[in-house]
């Protein structure tokens, strides 16, 4: 159980600005003062991981020797790539195009000139033991303030429970446009079979009969459409995933088919279809079959 | 044509329950592709307009970062100011040195604070009371924002305690002062939910401390043209000169904050191209089935002397009849769905209060609703080509025998 100690008595802090320095700095070094690992002593070196992305762009490897600063156009101490790190797929860091590089704490310290201060420390307690814990750092905290991790998870993630809500929204809406579209198409299915009805009903097939045979054929044509659907959907989400993960550069699934989702389109689907198919049905075997022939 | 639109209108009318649907469709419709479309243009031209809304063009903010994106600050700011008020190009410098601030005794710990220069300050408006001033007496005066005010339960004209530079082993504050609330603001730039005060520029630096003396979070500049041309130059100048900085005009933040926010773009795109052909396929497949119905209608039409371009007239009229009363009555559902959206997103954590993602932007969305418009009307085009080359005579010996 782990709980999160920040610097100021406020919000949880975020470490977003310490990594931002760091990221300037390596940024501008890396470009202008890149040493090869062997012009320095090793021993001397302190080490640091950079994202891949970082690595990638400016051809970094394991090994080069960087100089970082905390600020642009100093000339910062030089700092050896020890390893390559691949960003997690994290929906928060998606559309962040910054470089990520991450250095020891003193070494990190020493850089910005914050003689021993920290952004935030995690904490871990004993089992059961997060709210007292949580309580006694803040009766005796003087310029911090302790949050629980979970309380941090829950601030953290508002950006999602926004992005949630709207792709409910907009799925709702098209849920119902395309509820219209299936429906009016199942309609208009039915009712080009006035011909036939007709004659099913003249040779003394009973009405019930004919609206059972429909509504057979209408969920038939659902399932049968809810299943193309599925595999277009599986195809237009490989596609989508391949576009935005190139685009993101990021390992992050844009598109998920679950079988909650199958099954709810699979389920509109088919009530929709034995819907429109009984409505239609219904109304075509109660007119005169000679009407429906058109005489 | 009177009487073409009248048929047209009476194919329509024929079968009531399946023209509903079809307008409902188009109508969902059109109010997609109008919500897609004010998304993708409503983030540039609100961002555009909040970053105008006191006319300064020109943000400059540490090397590589945007304003108010880390912490990162300016260093030997003075001199930066002193050096672009000096510029004949400028008309105005307003510089911005923003922190947390803490509140010892107040309800909530601590507070965002802004140092700013009240005469040339971009970042809020007055509201109630009256401004602050750059007077450095025993008590300094502030702007406080209605979240700050509502949530400490403090009102203008009351005094409070700010302090900064905790120190968690000696338990003291490096700098603590005395703050008269004069006035209460709207922050342009500040997330609704952020309590925020507005505090002369040398009170500010001088709690923060040595470390800030001579250091700005942001500038703000306003340049004497104001064409892209003009702009351009100064943002150009202002780099080459401070290498320390990244100076941004309004095109270059619209295009960063853009690609952070492309997938809404992106998202829009796709969605509005599936409304358009949810509308195209609507009206086809109506028109379609329509035609078969009545081909023996139209086979007697031919046979009474009604032009083939008689026939496809009326047949394409049927198609813009439909779009033009679904995309009427979709203008007024998009309008009340795009302000549902736009509520969900202003949720958005560490957005301006004053921005928004759905905006109503004329051209582009009759330019939109026009494609709907031409699509379903040109969804009945091979529907009515195959209505106006039906063979007459046969046509009309099936439709005798049935």
């Amino acid at each position: 159980m782990t709980q999160r100690v920040g610097r100021h008595r406020g919000a949880p802090v975020s470490w977003e600005p310490l990594r931002s320095w760091m990221v300037v700095g390596v940024l501008l070094a890396s470009i202008s003062a890149r040493t090869s690992a062997a012009a320095q002593p090793a021993t001397a070196l302190r080490g640091m991981a950079i994202d891949t992305r970082l690595a990638a762009d400016h051809r970094l490897r394991v090994g080069d020797t960087v100089r970082v600063s905390a600020r642009p156009g100093e000339p910062g101490a030089p700092v050896r790539i020890d390893a390559l790190v691949e960003r997690r797929a994290d929906p928060a860091e998606v559309a962040r195009r910054e470089y990520r590089a991450r250095l020891h704490l003193d070494q990190a310290q020493e850089l910005l000139g914050i003689d021993d201060r920290v952004d935030r420390f995690a904490v871990r307690t004993r089992p059961g033991g997060v709210d007292s814990t949580v309580a006694a750092i803040n009766a005796v905290a003087f310029g911090f303030r302790a949050h629980r991790s979970r309380d941090v998870a829950v601030t953290s993630s508002r950006t999602f429970r926004v992005v949630d809500r709207f792709h409910r929204a907009i799925g709702l809406i098209t849920v119902v446009a395309s509820a219209v579209f299936l429906l009016c198409l199942l309609l208009l299915s039915v009712e080009e079979r006035r011909r036939d009805i007709a004659a099913l009903r003249l040779m003394g097939i009973s009405r019930a009969t004919v609206v059972r045979a429909l509504v057979l054929e209408a969920a038939l044509v659902s399932l049968l459409g809810s299943a193309m659907g599925a595999v277009l959907g599986w195809v237009t989400s490989i596609a989508v995933n391949v576009h935005f993960q190139s685009v993101y550069r990021t390992p992050l699934t844009f598109a998920l088919i679950t079988p909650g989702i199958l099954a709810f389109a699979t389920g509109i689907s088919l009530v929709l279809g034995i819907g429109a198919g009984a409505l239609a049905s219904w109304r075509l075997v109660r007119t005169a079959p000679l009407r429906l022939m058109g005489r | 044509m009177s009487m073409r639109v009248t048929l047209a209108t009476a194919a329509l009318r024929r079968h009531p329950a399946r023209t509903l649907l079809a307008v409902i469709g188009i109508a969902v419709a059109a109010a997609l592709l109008l919500d897609m479309v004010m998304l993708a243009t409503g983030m540039s031209t609100s961002f555009r307009s909040l970053l105008l809304t006191r006319g300064y063009q020109l943000r400059v903010a540490p090397k590589g970062t945007l304003p108010f994106d880390s912490e990162a600050t300016i260093d030997g700011g003075q001199a930066l100011v002193a050096a672009l008020r000096a510029s004949p190009d400028i008309t105005a410098v307003s510089p911005v040195l923003g922190s947390t601030l803490a509140l010892p005794g107040a309800s909530i710990p601590s507070t965002f604070a802004l140092g700013l220069e009240p005469g040339v300050q971009g970042d809020y408006e007055l509201q109630a009371g009256s401004d602050f001033t750059l007077a450095d007496g025993a008590i300094i005066d502030a702007v406080a924002s209605r979240m700050f005010l509502s949530r400490t339960g403090a009102q203008l004209g009351d005094t409070i305690t700010v302090a900064a530079g905790l120190d968690a082993q000696l338990r003291t504050a490096a700098s603590t002062r005395r703050v008269v609330l004069r006035g209460e603001g709207r922050f342009f730039y500040v997330p609704n939910e952020t309590p925020v005060l507005a505090l002369p520029l040398p009170a500010v630096r001088a709690m923060l401390g040595p470390t800030a003396a001579d250091r700005l979070s942001l500038l703000m500049a306003q340049t004497r043209r104001s064409d892209s041309l003009g702009v351009e130059a100064v943002r150009a100048w202002i780099e080459r000169t401070s290498p320390r900085v990244t100076a941004l005009s309004i095109d270059s933040a619209i295009r960063q904050v853009e690609e952070r926010l492309s997938y809404f773009r992106q998202l829009a795109f796709i969605l509005g191209a599936i409304s358009l052909g949810i509308g195209f396929l609507l009206v086809s497949t109506l028109i379609t089935l329509s035609v078969n119905e009545r081909r023996g209608e139209i086979a007697v039409l031919r046979a009474i002397g009604t032009p083939t371009s008689g026939i496809l007239v009326q047949v394409l009229l049927e198609g813009l009849v439909l779009s033009g009363t679904g995309i009427t009555l979709g203008i007024g559902l998009g309008v009340v769905t795009a302000r549902w959206l736009n509520t969900i997103l202003r949720d958005f954590p560490g957005l301006p209060a004053a921005f928004d993602f759905f905006v109503w932007s004329p051209s582009a969305t009759w330019r939109a609703l026009a494609m709907l418009l031409v699509a379903g009307t040109a969804a009945g085009l091979l529907p009515a080509w195959r209505a106006a080359a039906i063979p007459v005579a046969r046509a009309l010996r099936e439709d005798a025998v049935g």
